[in-house]
């Protein structure tokens, strides 16, 4: 860039009360607007230019019923407005899906967490998104709304790229539902950075298991960070499944897992040392979700 | 009762009520009605020719007032000494790193001039670029200066003793490369500055300058405008460190010159990711180190070939050299030295003065190479600092090394006796070796740092002691608070001089319309030099004041004492009266009168010998020993620092809040360097220019510090004191990297020691 | 241009302000409260904490329209005319600033924490700080201020 910014670019906003009127917004505007929620990754992205700045801002803070966290027949909706710091701070959350308290708590700062939604942290998918991981492990829905109607996607096929999602320009992310998981399941989700704050993760390591009589029930691994969207990595959930989880067995796990990651090299770090950690912290994650009771 | 009655209390900064209060202004909060902003346009390429800048668009635009180019400045150039005058405030024929200025535009508001910046089009011829120091020192390079051979911007070459024989007669000998990371100050203050220059040739400015003095011969050398028409006004200053803050910027010269086109204030304020790419850093070394020891360990010789990135200009650069080996000699016994260091041109970010400045990088080459001996030798890491390090002198004496520099104190073997019976170090045997994943480890440095420093060129400094007649006093100098605690400070030696209380001085910002000339702050000198002229000024105006007192009760003047704003006469304490009866005394006698004192500092007149490193640097030298406790986890390399216990001889501790948050805040800026702070550049760009990508400590990375305090009560420095913190940003890295041996057996020698560095190695030893 | 109802330090405005503009700089120039420092302007420094409808927000993230009806302190909102609020008070008792740059924020996101957890463990307060940089005082007497004014604040 010739010059550095400390100024928004010019835009203008708007702020619709019904959903109705936001996809009508979209629609008219294709191709010319941006949606904000929490302002955290946008307005970022704006002042330093790294996006075109588009000609009007929607804002999604005045729709109504999306700021919520409920308990649905079968499981748990997040609306599209609920904070980051409401996910990380919420009662039923924490008891039922702490993997994904987890993965909120680690999130920028407390002051980012006031603002930013999880829907919007899904949205900009970057590879490192912290709530990515634990939402794949836990099977989300993502209720897509739009002028045209509703449509619910799993979050397995959300993703499509680095920064890319299979968000149309005319669609909102309503809100994500999470099934309960079955019984005495336990998740885990780690994340690994230089510092103890801040940070993108390096590697993130969502594991998910389901123990019944001392076998592996069903066990799911996600990994973010080290490759061009988070990912899921079945063979090695594959090894797991129905399986009793010794240590030999989690380590071939761990390995076969790296081998499932795509990292790339970049000032962070190197696409080796990746796969490595992948292969350490999926080890630490699973015998760290069998070590405790749930 | 205690020695002193406001030297060493536990008070509160004296300016602590504005900050917390958000009263405190920082030069980003100034306005003037009328006032317009200032925007750049910087190089998008580390090292090109300017063909051709079309301003026409940019003019066009509503609301632009003003744009200028390099041309516009005349052909003036600065630099720290006269034949390193290379650098022009705008680019004129070529830029010389990534992000040089080449043109600034002045707009009714911020948006605007963003607007006229992006519409200003610069034509570029790039140029090869050269990034690597040791590779632009090769013939053939591109050369950034056509005015020095093979981009050598300042090279010294200095030889004390005779390192070869002692080499030869050395029981061991290492020889390693050591590299200190690019880092930067990390100040959270971006520069900013307000300037009004006055039609009538009067050039006021509000600017966060550490050195405001360097700032005003800046301007009147640039604009010829006689000094005592340049006006610098200091700010709050929102943190230093030393280099972009004592040294002026692109945007203050478009920002003056803008308002001279204009006539209207201009105001120029740096976005964060400006300052990152583009201020001056710390200079990254490349260090050959040699270290030669008897079987004992007695340190026989040192050589260090430093090769320092210098980036695209000269700027303080000489020192920076000059700094890197002249204490090199120091904490311990050293009978031959040879040191060559060659500064080198390269199209990056220009290298340029932090704290510790140029101390930091060759220190810790010599402390972990005489670990890496001493483990060697089997030699214990306490001991063989013992056996080494220099003794405190005698009363009257003075210890001089082989180039000339000399101590009064040296609380050094006192600093590692108290370091080593600390629990941190005595007990590291006790504590567990590992725990899961994590290695433990404990590690010990013992170091040096100058105060008092000087330069080149103009070096005095004043203060002026001024009595009201109510009797508070005001105290005015050219001496900065940067942050650091300076005026608060400098306010106790005042009451403490005068016998007064410390609430009863006030002292405000420099104005260089009305304090006196001074060098700002740098080098740890503020406390010892102003403080030096604060004293004496204090005194000229006690003596005033005794006399008065004196005849007031027909007495002789040495008979006569004031503490905590009380005078009485010592033979006869029945006789005494409030400060302030004493005041109004002598103010009203007769017609009235004006009591003033003055007093200039006196410590360090020897010049400073830069190209031959003989001689002293500072007035005198601080002493720490730290140890440093890290955790690593030994499968991802990540790295976890407990404890730091760090132990200080600053000969006193005049301020010990001030003095202590001093140390801890340095000796994490020295975690930060050790750990998680560098530039990652991609030939002149730099990738992570953010806070993000550029890693400091947050308070979560944080060891717990405790501080232990050794006094040595130095001759050369009011009260007794010495420079306090710059030495620990030199200790900390040093124990840090010995921790991290304790705990994986593997020695770092480039710093930052990242965790993938850590796996990386801890792989190739298997 | 927006209007703007903000009420902020319990004192209502109405503003006309661009859509473009950030909480912070209406804050810093409409309002001419300066005591909210623009640092990195990006979220990730702290300097800009004050808090909206009682939590800590980086007032650079936020759009100035978005603020629109919210209840915005910043860090000219906490003492009571000369008295100073008990975290003020600490931070100068305890020396937990030097440059005094990062303090506003960091107080600010103190008085957060300490409102919604006032007995907070050491680790809790650096979870509480952890969005705010300091490069002059290490935290240490950070910590130790934020302790202190836990504790007096309890002791009330």
């Amino acid at each position: 860039m010739t010059t550095f910014y400390r100024r928004l670019p010019k835009f203008d906003y708007l702020a619709p009360a019904t959903l109705d009127e936001a996809f009508s917004l979209l629609s008219e505007y294709k191709g010319r607007v941006k949606v904000i929620a929490g302002g955290t990754d946008l307005v970022p992205k704006l002042k330093r230019r790294e996006m075109g700045a588009p000609e009007y801002v929607i804002d999604l803070k005045g729709l109504p019923g999306l700021d919520e966290i409920k308990q649905a027949a079968g499981g748990l909706t997040i609306g599209a407005l609920v904070t980051i710091g409401a996910v990380e701070s919420s009662a039923i959350i924490g008891e039922k899906f702490a993997i994904l308290a987890q993965a909120a708590q680690s999130m920028a700062s407390p002051q980012i967490r006031n603002r930013g939604t999880i829907a919007g942290n899904i949205c900009n998918a970057v590879p490192s998104a912290d709530s990515a991981p634990p939402l794949l492990t836990l099977g989300a829905r993502l209720k897509i709304a739009s002028g045209k109607g509703e449509r619910t996607a799993n979050i397995e096929d959300f993703f499509t790229g680095p920064n890319q999602t299979a968000l149309g320009d005319d669609e909102i992310l309503q809100e994500i539902q999470i099934p309960d998981m079955p019984p005495k399941s336990k998740g885990i989700y780690l994340k690994l950075t230089p510092r103890r704050a801040m940070d993108l993760a390096i590697v993130g390591v969502a594991v998910l298991v389901t123990p019944e009589d001392g076998v592996c029930k069903d066990i799911r691994i996600a990994l973010g960070a080290v490759a061009p969207t988070p990912i899921r990595a079945k063979k090695a959930e594959a090894l797991l499944k129905g399986q009793k989880l010794d240590g030999a067995l989690i380590e071939k796990a761990a390995r076969t897992a790296a081998g499932q990651s795509k990292p790339i090299d970049d000032h962070r770090a190197s696409a080796e040392y990746r796969r490595d950690m992948v292969e350490v912290l999926v080890r630490r994650a699973i015998k760290q979700a069998i070590g405790s009771r749930s | 009762m205690a020695e002193f009655s406001v030297i060493g209390q536990r008070v509160p900064r004296v300016d602590a009520k504005e900050k917390v209060t958000g009263q405190a202004k920082y030069a980003a909060d100034y306005s003037l009605t009328d006032m317009l902003w200032c925007k750049l346009v910087r190089s998008p390429y580390p090292h090109a020719r300017i063909v051709n800048i079309d301003t026409s668009q940019a003019k066009k635009l509503p609301g632009v007032k003003g744009i200028i180019t390099g041309k516009d400045f005349g052909g003036w150039t600065w630099g720290w000494m006269p034949k390193t005058r290379d650098e022009p405030p705008l680019a004129v024929d070529k830029v010389c790193y990534m992000a040089e200025s080449v043109a600034g535009v002045a707009a009714v508001d911020e948006d605007t001039a963003e607007e006229a910046a992006e519409l200003i089009k610069v034509d570029y011829e790039e140029l090869p670029g050269v990034f690597d120091p040791e590779e632009a020192m090769k013939d053939g390079a591109p050369q950034v200066h056509d005015y020095v051979k093979n981009n050598i911007s300042v090279q010294y070459h200095w030889d004390f003793g005779d390192v070869d024989r002692a080499f030869a007669e050395s029981y061991l000998v290492r020889e390693d490369r050591f590299r200190t990371a690019r880092a930067t100050h990390g100040y959270l203050e971006p520069p900013a500055i307000l300037a009004y220059y006055d039609p009538t040739g009067y050039i006021t400015v509000w600017a966060s300058k550490q050195s405001p003095y360097f700032h005003y011969r800046h301007l009147a050398a640039c604009f010829k405008v006689p000094l005592s028409r340049v006006r610098v006004i200091q700010p709050f200053i929102g943190g230093g460190f030393g280099g972009t803050k004592n040294d002026s910027l692109a945007g203050d010269f478009c920002a003056v010159l803008l308002s001279k086109i204009t006539g209207r204030p201009v105001k120029y304020v740096e976005s964060m990711e400006e300052e990152l790419v583009t201020s001056r850093r710390r200079h990254s070394f490349v260090i050959y180190s040699r270290m030669g020891v008897s079987k004992d360990g007695l340190l026989k010789a040192i050589q260090h070939r430093v090769i320092a990135d210098g980036g695209g200009y000269t700027a303080i650069g000489p020192l920076s050299m000059y700094l890197g080996g002249f204490m090199t000699t120091l904490p311990y016994h050293l009978p031959n030295f040879k040191y060559d260091v060659y500064r080198v041109f390269t199209n990056n970010p220009i290298g340029a003065a932090m704290r510790g400045h140029g101390v930091t990088h060759t220190r810790f080459a010599a402390e972990i190479q005489m670990e890496m001996l001493a483990e060697e030798l089997g030699i214990d890491p306490v001991e063989i600092r013992m056996r080494n390090a220099i003794d405190q002198p005698k009363p009257g004496e003075i210890y001089e090394t082989i180039n000339k520099v000399t101590l009064k104190t040296c609380g050094l073997k006192q600093a590692i006796k108290e370091a080593a019976q600390d629990p941190l170090w005595r007990d590291r045997d006790k504590m567990p070796k590992k725990g899961g994943n994590i290695s433990w480890g404990v590690g010990l440095s013992g170091t040096s740092y100058s105060g008092g420093a000087r330069q080149m060129g103009h070096q005095a400094c004043a203060a002026i002691i001024r009595l009201c007649e109510d009797g508070t006093v005001n105290l005015i100098t050219g001496a900065t608070d940067c942050g650091q605690g300076s005026d608060t400070v400098l306010c106790m030696i005042a009451a403490e001089e005068l016998g007064i209380k410390l609430e009863d001085v006030a002292i405000k910002r420099v104005d260089s319309a009305y304090t006196p000339v001074d060098p700002g702050s740098y080098g740890s000198r503020v406390t010892i030099l102003a403080g030096q002229a604060t004293q004496k000024a204090a005194r000229q105006v006690k003596k005033q004041l005794l006399e008065v007192a004196a005849q007031n009760w027909q007495a002789k003047a040495e008979d006569v004492e004031i503490r905590l704003s009380e005078v009485y006469l010592k033979s006869d304490p029945s006789k005494k009266m409030p400060f302030s009866k004493l005041a109004r005394i002598a103010c009203y006698s007769g017609t009235g009168a004006v009591i003033i004192g003055t007093g200039y500092s006196s410590y360090g007149l020897e010049p400073l010998d830069i190209n031959n490193g003989i001689g002293n640097g500072g007035t005198s030298y601080s002493f720490t020993a730290q140890t440093a406790r890290v955790g690593v986890d030994t499968e991802t390399g990540q790295i976890t620092t407990t404890d730091f216990t760090i132990a200080s001889d600053c000969g006193r501790l005049l301020s010990p809040i001030q003095a202590e948050s001093q140390i801890e805040g340095a000796a994490v800026q020295g975690l930060g360097q050790t750990l998680y702070e560098d530039f990652i550049m991609d030939r002149g760009r730099t990738i992570n220019p953010t806070f993000l990508g550029y890693k400091m400590p947050h308070a979560l990375d944080v060891p717990s510090i405790k501080l232990i305090d050794i006094v040595t009560d130095d001759p050369d420095g009011p009260f007794g004191a010495k420079e306090a913190s710059e030495g620990s940003i030199v200790s900390a890295p040093p124990a840090v990297v010995s921790a991290i041996h304790d705990a994986t057996g593997i020695w770092f020698k480039e710093l930052p020691v990242t965790p993938e560095k850590v796996i990386k190695a801890l792989k190739e030893r298997t | 241009m927006r209007e703007l109802n903000l009420t902020v330090n319990n004192q209502s405005y109405r503003l006309s302000v661009p859509p473009w503009r950030t909480l912070l700089e209406v804050i810093r120039e409409d309002l001419g409260l300066t005591g909210t420092k623009e640092g990195c302007g990006l979220g990730e420094c702290g300097a800009c904490t004050v808090l909206m409808d009682g939590r800590a927000v980086n007032s650079c993230l936020v759009l100035a329209t978005e603020a629109d009806g919210r209840e915005i302190t910043t860090i000219e909102g906490l003492a009571q005319g000369d008295k100073l609020h008990p975290i003020q008070q600490a931070f100068l008792d305890h020396g937990g600033l030097q440059c005094g740059f990062c303090t506003p924020g960091m107080i600010m996101s103190a008085k957060a924490l300490l409102d919604k957890n006032p007995t907070p463990t050491e680790e809790e307060i650096k979870q509480g700080i952890a969005g705010n940089l300091c490069r002059c005082t290490g935290y240490t007497k950070i910590i130790e201020s934020i302790k202190a004014a836990a504790k007096n604040m309890e002791a009330k």
